[in-house]
């Protein structure tokens, strides 16, 4: 392990779906001499390519899971998160970012930023993740790489400078002019491994000139010495330049674009050396995790690997000695042997083999010191623990996950399937934060939850490819909440006097709507419920939140403040004023004109122009908003936000609607008041299934 | 309450009256480039809005995401001049109208009336409600756009929708002798109602070129949020 951190990059390569990023990976990996074959993603040899380690996405041609690969180049060592580029696998997206320094964001220089892009880009700025451009697939016929910076600005608002002028576009592309060095580079050799340094082509100069001043202009905000330079016609070195570009980007103000093609093996290796000189060393990020004997105060975590080790366990694999947990290092230094505590549950551990990864190939190594990735074996934790030597209690801060808003019920078709369908959810369920699990008691069916069709549609088949078990899945469900609408009051008294001692507790109040999940305000005065009951009280409201009344959805939304009551002396119990406030629940509840509350999803289709009507009447006949639409060059961007419910089997409808063309991402976005026409026929339809489970 | 006070502060209503915004085919906003001539129509359309109509924005020359914020801000501006208005009040009203809009941008290469048309009639299939008015900003009159025009006439026929348009002149042009604009009368047959904007001095004058009984009508606005000026 190289102990210099200045000479450690971690990063991530994040990037619309299809934009080459395994591709660009591999190359990365053959280039730094890792790799000696060069696999295509889809595998026309069958092998496919070294990131993609699972079956499922090696079929697809998509990524699904992050694995982490360890690769050196020019003396320093780089750490390689490769990110899921879907949607709905978000969360392993989100998960990578919070462990990297700075990532490499892959545009396709054809259709430059897509919807993805952007949601990649969000997540990159709320973990404040500095990054360099690569617009990639030069070689595509419509290839516009200074189309796509300007994307970058307009549509991400990023400070994007071109650093690179592409020689030649489409099946021409033969190579870059470096702007810094103002030379121009080719790839020669089977692999493009031979980088070949000529004069810029005489065409190309005054082009280049051109670009290189608009680049020093930008550049020169981060470096006076730059700037002084500039304005005194003093040299202009590389390494001038290199510094304010590093500033720059480090600081999130500009963000540098290269290009080329990974395909076609062109300029790799000037990306590479970019990394290196442009992305975050471990050193020049800020991390911090929170004490939790000191109140969940903050506390800045050091890469001094001296101090108590702190380490986050980003990612879980089931590898063929057992749970492979990846973790990060941010402070002290996890050595073979040592003991550290999972600050979630307190549990003891000890670090037994550590690895550095190389995708599927692992390479032991003795210790795995701060600011470095790697992975322990034989460690039975969840994602996203934390690990922490005994002396302190620190933890990560907690990570943004999202509730489910799907379901599926699934049905093992035999014993083995249902042993092995144990083992794989239990497997998923710590993997992933957004994927849940549980068991209806009334139909006795496992139910499992996630954040959309495909998220699902997913482990299903990772249960019968890695887990053989067979199962049969219903309908997808939609998960429904309901909420109240007006304030509404409650007087209500348990009483119960069937021999022996009574129960007696009596509940005063009102409900009203709020934006939290649920509040409480006890504002009884006098002793007219005794403190004792009081939580009772909460519990009795909180838990008939869990369904409600009639439709039996989750109820979310509601305070309840406890004005007034009364107890008696014997009769009263815990018991008797949880009873009351079901009783109080259910008398305001009705009362308060209960809701029903959808999933609303953001749904983005990108379509060839000629089908913008026909995609637009679909999110219509869907009871859909546009919220508008925009072409760019040939294809379409539509915005719009959807119902869950009416986007099951869209991919099928999108696909026969506009001959396969178009292709759409969804995520959620909020909970809204269901129609009361739809909300009639789902209070029809719970009616008949109640009814068909009473027969 | 407070949709029909904003109504009664917009600029569309002063010009024309509400009733009149949707009556005939064709309706153009007339100015010298960069004058007002998208807020003015975003106010037009935004009458629509506050009267629960939905309404379809198409865009030669803005982003979708330029369409959304002209929009956001037309309707600050109207919730401003009505002095004091509880901000929560007006942002939900806005959060449930505004979703009433769709913006679409095209090029000027790409747009095509069919493609709105096909549009439209998924409104129908979906047995919703229709937009009352489509919106088209930045089509270039100084070419002729009779055809384009004319399709927008089947439209207007089939689907019962009122088209505002956008018309640019050009400030060394003479004015005709009833004293249109050259872009305007090349289509005046079409057009059934006609507003020019022209500057005066720090202000902006509303002037209606072609409207029945509100011909002639004339009014200052505030050229920052082209709201009228007292």
């Amino acid at each position: 392990m190289i102990k210099d951190l200045k000479r450690v990059r971690n990063i991530g390569i994040s990037a619309h779906i299809d934009s080459g990023k395994t591709t660009l990976t591999e190359r990365i990996l053959f280039y730094t001499d890792r790799i000696h074959k060069i696999n295509e993603v889809r595998g026309k040899d069958g092998a496919g390519a070294v990131m993609d380690s699972m079956e499922l996405e090696k079929e697809r041609g998509i990524t699904i899971a992050s694995a982490a690969t360890h690769c050196e180049w020019d003396n320093h060592g780089v750490n390689i998160i490769d990110t899921p580029g879907h949607v709905d696998f978000t969360v392993e997206v989100e998960r990578s970012l919070r462990v990297l320094d700075g990532a490499v964001l892959i545009l396709c220089s054809v259709s430059g930023v897509q919807s993805q892009s952007i949601t990649v880009d969000q997540q990159m700025k709320r973990y404040e993740v500095p990054c360099i451009a690569f617009v990639n697939k030069c070689d595509r016929s419509g290839a516009n790489p200074a189309k796509v910076a300007q994307q970058l600005k307009d549509k991400l608002g990023h400070n994007s400078v071109m650093m690179q002028l592409p020689i030649g576009l489409e099946d021409k592309h033969e190579g870059i002019v470096d702007l810094i060095t103002m030379k121009a580079y080719y790839f020669e050799g089977d692999n493009g491994e031979k980088m070949v340094e000529a004069e810029i082509p005489a065409d190309m100069l005054e082009d280049a000139e051109m670009a290189r001043e608009e680049m020093l202009d930008e550049v020169s905000l981060f470096s006076e010495e730059l700037t002084d330079a500039l304005l005194e016609e003093g040299e202009i070195t590389p390494e001038l330049i290199k510094t304010a570009v590093r500033t720059g980007t480090i600081a999130r103000q500009m963000t540098p674009v290269f290009m080329g093609s990974a395909y076609k093996n062109k300029a790799v290796q000037p990306l590479l050396n970019a990394v290196v000189d442009f992305l975050p060393s471990p050193l020049d990020i800020n991390n911090e995790a929170i004490d939790l004997d000191k109140d969940e105060e903050t506390v800045v975590l050091e890469s001094d690997f001296d101090k108590p080790t702190v380490a986050l366990a980003f990612k879980l694999e089931d590898g063929q000695y057992g749970q492979l947990t990846y973790i990060r290092v941010y402070q002290g230094c996890i050595n073979k042997g040592d003991t550290l505590i999972n600050s979630r549950d307190g549990k003891k551990v000890k670090a037994g083999r550590l690895i550095r990864m190389h995708s599927n190939q692992m390479e032991d190594v003795d210790s795995i010191p701060a600011g470095h990735i790697g992975a322990m074996f034989g460690i039975d934790c969840a994602s996203g623990d934390t690990f922490v030597s005994p002396q302190v209690n620190y933890s990560m801060i907690a990570m943004n996950v999202m509730e489910p808003v799907i379901s599926l019920s699934i049905v093992p078709k035999d014993n083995k399937s249902q042993i092995n369908m144990s083992k794989a959810l239990n497997r998923f369920t710590k993997e992933d934060p957004t994927f849940k699990t549980y068991v209806d008691h009334e139909t006795g069916d496992t139910i499992i939850q996630g954040m959309g069709e495909l998220h699902l549609e997913v482990y299903v088949e990772r249960m019968k490819r890695e887990y053989k078990a067979e199962v049969e899945t219903g309908q997808p469900r939609v998960a429904y909440r309901e909420t109240i609408t007006k304030k509404a009051p409650f007087n209500y008294t348990h009483k119960k006097q069937t021999g022996g001692s009574g129960q007696f507790g009596r509940v005063m109040g009102f409900m009203e709507p709020t934006e939290e999940e649920f509040e409480f305000v006890n504002k009884v005065t006098g002793g007219r419920i005794p403190t004792q009951y009081i939580p009772a009280c909460e519990k009795g409201f909180q838990a008939s939140m869990e369904k409600g009344p009639s439709l039996e959805f989750p109820v979310t939304g509601i305070k309840i403040t406890l004005e007034d009551g009364a107890f008696h002396a014997v009769d009263s119990s815990e018991m008797a004023f949880q009873a009351a406030a079901r009783g109080g629940f259910l008398e305001a509840y009705t009362k308060a004109k209960p809701v029903i509350m959808e999933p609303i999803m953001k749904v983005v289709i990108e379509t060839p122009n000629e089908f913008q009507g026909a995609c637009m009447g679909l999110i219509n006949q869907r009871r859909g908003i546009i919220q508008g639409s925009q072409e760019e060059g040939v294809m379409s961007v539509i915005e719009s936000e959807v119902p869950l419910s009416e986007m099951f089997g869209f991919s099928t409808v999108l696909r026969s609607g506009t001959q396969g063309k178009a292709q759409f991402t969804m995520e959620f976005t909020s909970y809204k008041q269901v129609p009361q026409s739809v909300a009639e026929e789902i209070a029809k339809k719970k009616a008949e299934e109640k009814a068909a489970k009473n027969k | 309450m407070l949709k029909k006070d904003l109504i009664l502060r917009s600029p569309a209503e002063k010009a024309i009256g509400m009733e009149n915004i949707t009556d005939g085919q064709f309706g153009a906003v007339v100015s010298r480039a960069g004058v007002g001539k998208t807020s003015f129509l975003v106010q037009i359309a935004m009458t629509q809005l506050l009267s629960d109509e939905k309404i379809l924005h198409i865009s030669l020359s803005d982003s979708m995401e330029k369409i959304n914020v002209r929009y956001d801000e037309a309707y600050a501006s109207l919730v401003d001049s009505i002095g004091y208005v509880d901000p929560q009040k007006a942002d939900s009203l806005w959060e449930s109208i505004k979703t009433n809009k769709v913006g679409i941008s095209y090029t000027e290469t790409t747009f095509d009336v069919e493609k709105i048309r096909d549009y439209l009639k998924s409104f129908k299939d979906a047995d919703l409600s229709l937009p009352s008015i489509l919106v088209i900003d930045g089509l270039d009159f100084d070419i002729d756009q009779s055809a384009i025009l004319e399709d927008l006439k089947q439209i207007n026929k089939e689907f019962g929708i009122f088209v505002w348009l956008s018309m640019q002149s050009h400030r060394e042009e003479p004015l005709s002798a009833d004293g249109f604009p050259v872009q305007l009368e090349n289509h005046e047959s079409l057009i059934d109602k006609a507003i020019f904007l022209a500057p005066v001095e720090n202000k902006i004058e509303a002037i209606v070129l072609k409207d029945g009984d509100h011909t002639d009508v004339k009014f200052l606005l505030d050229p920052a949020t082209m709201m009228p000026v007292a």
